[in-house]
């Protein structure tokens, strides 16, 4: 069976149909990893032993003709979701031997369905990082091109699914981290709204930004997932009391009528030129199919980088204060609390996570608290209003997904100032809590760099994201990897 | 005389009767072995998050009415930063800006005076973990048994200028507390906690001292104490031309001193910020009406119908409704006797003076207020002679039981055996010619003498009416 | 701006942080630009208003007030050292 860009919905089918058991499957793709990670990276871990049990398993309830969406499909998770008994790392020195004994809400819910683990995905330290290269053990390469990034912090994720060493993987998005590796590998993943999926379970970067989400082949595979994993979670009092609709239901649909805002900001100085036309290119199309293009603005947005950074900043260095060398995680030397504590952190986290630690604890510290940590959080107000507005007048907005595609790797090292930069187009996403889906429209046309542009919907509107996005993808075909 | 006066403010805190933590479902009950009342979320594992328990709420605004502050319509949680072994998440969950209950005032009455004492808030947080020293190896031992406990804290306005301000307060609080029904207000568990913010100023003065704070307070005893020490060592600092330097300090009972812990100079920056983990809440006036009509019968107001349905003395209903315990007990009593009066010199009189003599505790009393009741009941019945009636209580004291079991095994039944009685009283009157002679000559003092004489002889066999009745008969003969 | 040494030591401290002293160096230029960035959000003046989030839940919507079952003391403490079901810390000075 080829499993080269194999979609969940025709991986279903040959289950189900008998063409292939579940544990064939998972082997599938535990020997194109072999064949093809040492050279890509994009796992921490491989879970071949427990997948092979997990197949078992599934492969029981698919003969007993109760198979689900996503029983005995095989996926990688990011290394940032808790796995009761299996190695968690966030990619990071501090949880290196870290066995969580609990599973995240998500991962209960796929285990519900029979899913089957391949491993887990690599990201940057901590998911604080926008090209996979700030983690600690496998710094994942770009499948279209292995001397640029894949993106970031899902990196191992996108790059896993682009290579077709998963048909599917679960990312998390704190501020692009879905979406922007989505973009570079050429493949579609979405952020869902702030509390549509339980963050039970996984390691918080920046509890009020961080969102669970899936990075697939296509859009309908998106939805399948979000299908799966989504809900209110009495575990997490942010998770939303909302109806959960089929995220299937309106693919497929015409978009004609539907109303695509084009807010200005995001198309301006900063943004390539390449990716622009090609953005823009994808929304003439759009509107041949039938939606109507409307302008508009996003004053707001050049404060968005500052405003996104002292917020997630400010949270991440309160939720990383536990990892103190006690509970769990690396163990310093000391001879007192103080010592021990200090060496801990010190030795076990990486430089970036440290600077953000440094950062967040400037934000809230006291006398500076009110210049920046609660400007931001009147600036996060401010660019939901914005939304808001854009909103009374659209259906979804469209816009780059990050200003350029994929970059060589060590080009934006030591730079952490440009590299926050990177990520003005997703992190306005994560302030007012909106569903964004990633997408390709194109690919650059001397080196066939992926290309992805971002629609945003409103809250609780996958739907309708998922639907543009699938419009979009009816008939683009996109450029193999060769791996 | 002191040319000083002291100012004193307090923070309570009191930890709430639920049944489960204020963010996660393990057990809130005192004690278990180490880490067993314990589960990821409380323990701070990676990737937990806290969810709020609705009783926590509800017994913070029962705080709040009990002390009649106002209740928040909007209410928020706040992240508190410091690292401790003791906290597992290296974050207390607690309320800065927006707390439960606000501006609130409690009556108190120190030495026959009352007086006001502001309330400036009160907010639920989560309490931390016990650590256990072990100073030969150079180690300490976490349990995080406690961490997660539902507190509230009391913060009052500097309104204190003496201990007894001070004691007559906590005893208030943790009073309205317990009749609130959401602590128990153990301070030898530590369920009930006060730290003391205190400074002395020139007699006159308008300005306050430099404060210092006091921890580490066991008992009533203990800060009552402290606080006269603590006096002490700031005026003597002040009259030796030295300044108070404003900083925590622990009390060790002990030595009976204070000393520093550390200074306000190296304070913690905690960089409390909105827990972005927890949703703030917001109460309808049904919601916050309804929890007002479900707080219990307060101690004022359970004092005053004592007196004016059951005829108790203001002095008696004061006991009586001033220890809970005592309180709840004289309820199930006379839910089983409607005897108000009898119950309540019974448990004042007979009850509290074998208490008082340290023969029994209210905290471990092998015998209902029912048991009681019927006791009572039987004395007043006639059908157990009061001498009886002791014997009864001193063995419910020892061993438990009813009345009427021991009363039963000892054949203590007072028997109206009339024959015996006409028999024992003749007697007593041949054999003592000259009182009978007194008697009838009007001396009425005498026929206690009879009576005295009579019940010895009984033993129980007739009630005090028949036998005050026959001898009346016998000597008007 | 520059940042000045005893920020960034104030940082470290609340942070739990050391670096030596060619890493302090790096840091220190790292954080100044880093903070400039931050900066730019001093030009904008609207003012935050907590009440206004949206993000509020009905106090029904707490959770109920039930005790469950406690988590296996061994299995919470499966990463940690540990002896007598407490975690082993070294001693706290004050």
């Amino acid at each position: 069976m080829d499993i080269k860009k194999a979609k969940i919905r025709d991986l279903r089918k040959s289950l189900d149909n008998k063409e292939i058991s579940a544990a064939e499957l998972c082997g599938e793709y535990f020997k194109r990893i072999e064949e093809v990670d040492s050279k890509l990276l994009s796992y921490i871990t491989v879970t071949k032993e427990k997948a092979l049990k997990d197949a078992e398993n599934a492969q029981k309830i698919i003969d007993a003709g109760r198979a689900e969406a996503l029983t005995g499909i095989p996926l990688a998770i990011k290394d940032n979701i808790c796995i009761d008994g299996v190695r968690t790392t966030c990619a990071s020195h501090m949880l290196e031997n870290f066995v969580p004994p609990y599973n995240a809400t998500v991962i209960e819910k796929l285990n519900e369905q029979g899913y089957v683990l391949l491993g887990r995905a690599s990201m940057d330290e901590f998911a604080m990082g926008g090209s996979t290269q700030t983690s600690a053990f496998a710094k994942t390469k770009n499948p279209y091109d292995l001397e640029r990034v894949p993106g970031g912090s899902s990196g191992g994720s996108a790059a896993a699914v682009a290579a077709s060493l998963a048909p599917a993987a679960l990312g998390s998005d704190t501020g692009g981290s879905i979406r922007q590796p989505s973009s570079f590998c050429g493949v579609t993943g979405i952020k869902p709204t702030y509390g549509r999926v339980s963050r039970y379970g996984l390691v918080a970067f920046a509890s009020s930004l961080d969102q669970i989400g899936p990075i697939c082949n296509d859009a309908r595979d998106c939805a399948i997932i979000l299908n799966a994993i989504c809900g209110h979670d009495r575990h997490d009092a942010t998770s939303a009391r909302v109806d959960t609709p089929d995220f299937t239901e309106k693919i497929g649909q015409p978009i004609n009528g539907l109303k695509i805002a084009l807010p200005k900001e995001f198309y301006a100085e900063g943004i390539d030129d390449t990716v622009r036309k090609c953005v823009l290119d994808a929304a003439k199309e759009l509107e041949k199919r039938g939606a109507t293009l409307v302008e508009c603005s996003m004053p707001s947005l050049k404060y968005a980088i500052p405003a996104y950074y002292l917020i997630a900043c400010a949270e991440a260095a309160s939720n990383l204060s536990r990892f103190d060398g006690i509970k769990y995680g690396y163990r310093g030397e000391g001879r007192t609390f103080e010592e021990l504590i200090r060496d801990s952190r010190s030795k076990g986290f990486g430089e970036e996570v440290k600077r953000r630690i440094l950062l967040g604890n400037y934000a809230l510290s006291s006398g500076y608290y009110d210049a920046y940590y609660k400007k931001a959080l009147a600036l996060k107000q401010e660019i939901i209003r914005q939304y808001d507005k854009i909103f009374e007048q659209a259906d979804v907005i469209l816009t780059p997904t990050a200003p350029t595609p994929a970059y060589k790797i060590g080009e934006q090292d030591n730079d952490p100032v440009k590299m926050y930069q990177a990520d003005i187009c997703t992190v306005t996403v994560n302030i007012a809590k909106l569903p964004a889906i990633s997408t390709t429209c194109g690919y650059t046309a001397d080196k066939g760099l992926p290309i992805g542009m971002s629609i945003i919907g409103k809250r609780f509107d996958e739907q309708t994201i998922l639907q543009v996005a699938d419009e979009w993808e009816y008939g683009f075909v996109p450029l193999d990897v060769e791996l | 005389m002191s040319a000083y006066f002291p100012t004193m403010g307090l923070e309570i805190h009191a930890e709430l009767l639920t049944k489960s933590k204020v963010f996660c479902t393990c057990s809130a009950e005192f004690g278990g072995t180490p880490n067993s009342r314990c589960c990821p979320v409380c323990s701070g594992l990676p990737g937990t998050l806290p969810v709020l328990n609705q009783k926590a709420v509800e017994y913070i605004i029962k705080a709040g009415y009990v002390m009649n502050c106002d209740i928040s319509r909007f209410t928020k949680w706040d992240r508190k930063n410091y690292f401790y072994p003791d906290l597992p998440k290296a974050y207390q969950i607690s309320q800065m800006p927006r707390p439960v209950c606000l501006s609130g005032k409690v009556n108190i009455k120190v030495n026959g005076e009352d007086k006001v004492i502001r309330i400036n808030r009160i907010h639920l947080e989560e309490d931390a973990g016990k650590l256990v020293h072990d100073d030969a190896r150079h180690l300490s031992y976490a349990d995080y048994n406690r961490c997660g406990v539902p507190l509230i804290e009391i913060v009052t306005e500097p309104d204190f200028h003496s201990a007894d301000e001070v004691i007559a307060f906590i005893e208030k609080i943790k009073l309205l507390l317990q009749y609130a029904g959401i602590c128990d207000c153990k301070m030898e568990q530590g369920s009930i906690r006060c730290d003391v913010n205190i400074s002395i100023a020139p007699k006159g003065s308008t300005e306050l001292g430099t404060r210092t704070e006091l921890k580490n307070l066991n008992s009533l005893k203990a800060i009552a104490k402290a606080i006269e020490v603590e006096i002490d060592r700031q005026e003597e600092l002040l009259e030796s031309g030295e300044r108070v330097i404003q900083q925590t300090r622990r009390f060790n009972e002990q030595l009976g001193e204070t000393t520093a812990m550390r200074s306000k100079e190296d304070a913690h920056d905690y960089r409390y910020f909105p827990d972005p983990d927890i949703p703030p809440i917001i109460f309808t006036e049904e919601e916050l009406e309804s929890i007002k009509n479900s707080i219990p019968e307060l101690p004022e107001q359970r004092v005053e119908r004592y007196v004016n349905e059951y005829g108790l003395k203001k002095a008696d209903a004061d006991i009586i409704v001033g220890d809970k315990k005592i309180c709840d007990f004289f309820d199930e009593a006379l839910a089983v006797y409607n005897n108000p009066k009898a119950v309540a010199n019974y448990i004042l009189g007979e009850l509290m003076n074998r208490i008082n003599r340290g023969e029994a505790d209210m905290e471990n009393l092998k015998f209902g207020g029912a048991d009681l009741a019927k006791l009572v009941e039987f004395m007043q019945t006639d059908k157990i002679s009061q001498a009886n009636a002791k014997a009864i209580l001193r063995e419910m004291i020892e061993n438990g039981g009813s009345a009427k079991d021991i009363a039963d095994r000892d054949d203590l039944w007072i028997k109206e055996d009339n024959d015996l009685l006409a028999k024992v009283v003749d007697e007593i009157i041949a054999n003592n010619p000259k009182p009978v002679e007194q008697y009838k000559n009007g001396d009425q003092k005498v026929f206690g003498f009879f009576m005295g004489q009579a019940n010895k002889a009984l033993k129980g066999a007739a009630s005090p009416k028949a036998i005050q009745e026959y001898i009346r008969k016998k000597l008007s003969e | 701006m520059a940042i000045e040494l005893k920020t960034i030591e104030h940082l470290c401290e609340l942070s739990k942080l050391d670096y030596d002293e060619d890493g302090m160096k790096k840091v220190m230029g790292e954080m100044s630009d880093i903070i400039d960035l931050m900066d730019e959000i001093k030009s904008f003046d609207l003012i935050y208003d907590d009440t206004k989030d949206g993000n509020e839940i009905a106090f029904k919507d707490t959770r109920e007030d039930v005790a469950e079952e406690s988590f296996p003391t061994e299995k919470l403490l499966s990463n940690a050292e540990n002896t007598d079901n407490c975690y082993v810390v070294p001693k706290v000075v004050e």
